[in-house]
């Protein structure tokens, strides 16, 4: 029976395919980030090194920034996502109690 | 004579780690399924299980310099899917959730066995505590043997033995509960 | 529209036909460290108008459920949550909900719903404030036996757009029958 068990573990827990377009939203979420990189080098050909040592350090932190804000994002997205579950549950939990208040009455007396 | 699989695999790395985005993108492609569906099994919500598989990615694509082969990138995203998970569900206020709603887009159904079954151990699994559940997912779901699910989860293999141990015997205890389920087990 | 929005459509319009001069919208939180300390679990969100704004840009418009989350924020300036699970019944001293409650009573605030229920032991109030003949500010205290949340919303509030999130993000749903999910 423990083999059963497990066989049926197995095909219930076949892994399953994200929704459609996930890798592109990953991509697209990366490239971002990966576009400010890309373009450096080119920029250190034309200019005098002092300047291009300039921009670098500018891009650097524009990019630091760039990431910076998009981890602060994607925790400010969490954060709302966890208020609005406790504002619904909490709304939830009033309807219910008005729900149940205006049924009326079983009781039917002595 | 040259393993055009394994080869792939070790191309795609070294050009995403050179900054190759179609290579990264491969290799995101290649490993979604495993990472989704731990974070799907791990929090039973779909949309969190996009969130934390996004994230899982996202850390990839900022650390892949320090991802040395392919079976060290699998154990790295295992272990940060199963970690985020599991401090997603601390995190978690406690609070009333549906049950999984399974929508035939969400979860393929196997081929094999009895699908009702299937989703009724989903759902159990799902009740089971976070490392237990850990546990579980990545032995019957990665089909990892305890020592490497030691590793990935950095607890000792006697407690990965023993979570295995004592979430098989709840969930044949749950089944036996259930009228139907038992037999089904049984019959498959 | 459903029974229980018609009723919650008439106490907002009820609400806003007594509208008076009123105070900030934004409810002066305690300092709930020592609450913290011997809650099990806590969640603690403070979102400005700046940060709500930013958390939109990482929703993502083509996902239904985001696309609500959207809808339901915006005109909002402020939502901050506290909410406390504890390993005990009623661990939680009263004067911290009272010290809320009191702020309540201000010019503005109206109580959109009361509820009390000696069964389940959960009390649930429910506080809109209006301005002029716009609802600007929502408050919900619920003290139940293991749990304590104060949930403050500042901005233009919809509420039928936040009954509308019930089903995602594992905002429960409301069972038509009142009983709880197993």
């Amino acid at each position: 029976m423990s083999a059963d068990l497990e066989k049926q573990l197995r095909a219930a827990l076949r892994a399953v395919e994200p929704p459609a377009g996930f890798a592109a939203r990953v991509s697209a979420r990366t490239q971002h980030g990966r576009w400010r990189r890309g373009w450096l080098p080119m920029q250190q050909r034309w200019v005098p090194t002092a300047l291009a040592a300039s921009v670098l350090a500018a891009l650097l932190l524009g990019y630091g920034w760039q990431t910076h804000r998009e981890r602060q994002g994607l925790q400010a997205r969490q954060q709302l996502i966890e208020a609005l579950r406790v504002t619904g549950q909490k709304l939830d939990l009033a309807y219910r109690g008005v729900q149940e208040a205006s049924r009326p009455s079983d009781d039917t007396g002595a | 004579m040259t393993d055009g699989g394994a080869c792939s695999v070790c191309d795609s790395l070294a050009r995403a780690r050179s900054g190759d985005a179609s290579a990264f993108t491969e290799l995101v492609q290649r490993h979604q399924r495993t990472v989704y569906s731990l974070a799907l099994r791990m929090l039973a919500d779909a949309h969190l299980a996009e969130d934390i598989a996004q994230e899982v990615f996202i850390r990839l694509h900022r650390k892949l310099t320090l991802v040395q082969s392919d079976t060290h990138l699998l154990f790295w995203l295992r272990q940060v899917t199963t970690r985020l998970a599991i401090d997603r569900l601390r995190r978690e206020p406690r609070h009333e959730l549906l049950p999984l709603r399974e929508d035939p887009g969400i979860a393929a159904e196997s081929a094999d066995g009895d699908p009702l079954l299937q989703r009724h151990l989903r759902a159990l699994i799902a009740q089971l505590p976070p490392p237990a559940r850990a546990v579980v997912l990545l032995r019957y779901q990665e089909d990892m043997d305890p020592a490497d699910i030691a590793a990935v989860l950095e607890m000792p293999v006697n407690t990965v033995k023993s979570h295995l141990k004592r979430s098989l015997a709840s969930l044949r205890e749950k089944l036996d509960g259930t009228p139907g389920m038992a037999a089904a087990a049984e019959r498959r | 529209m459903k029974p229980l929005q018609a009723l919650l459509a008439l106490l907002v319009l009820a609400a806003l036909s007594q509208a008076a001069p009123a105070a900030d919208a934004r409810l002066a939180l305690p300092d709930f460290r020592a609450l913290e300390a011997r809650a099990s679990e806590t969640v603690s969100v403070s979102l400005d108008s700046s940060l709500i704004g930013l958390a939109a840009r990482f929703l993502d418009p083509d996902k239904p459920e985001d696309a609500a989350a959207r809808q339901a924020i915006a005109g909002l300036t402020g939502i901050y949550v506290r909410s406390f699970t504890f390993d005990a019944d009623f661990a939680y001293p009263q004067a911290e909900v009272d010290s809320v409650r009191k702020q309540l009573s201000a010019p503005g605030w109206q109580p959109l719903v009361q509820v009390r229920s000696h069964k389940e032991r959960n009390d649930v109030d429910v506080y809109i404030r209006v301005e002029g003949s716009k609802a600007n500010g929502l408050a919900i205290i619920a003290s139940e036996p293991r749990e304590f949340t104060i949930v403050n919303i500042v901005g233009s509030i919809d509420l039928q757009k936040l009954h509308e999130l019930e089903g995602h993000f594992g905002i429960p749903q409301l069972k038509l029958d009142g009983k709880k999910q197993p």
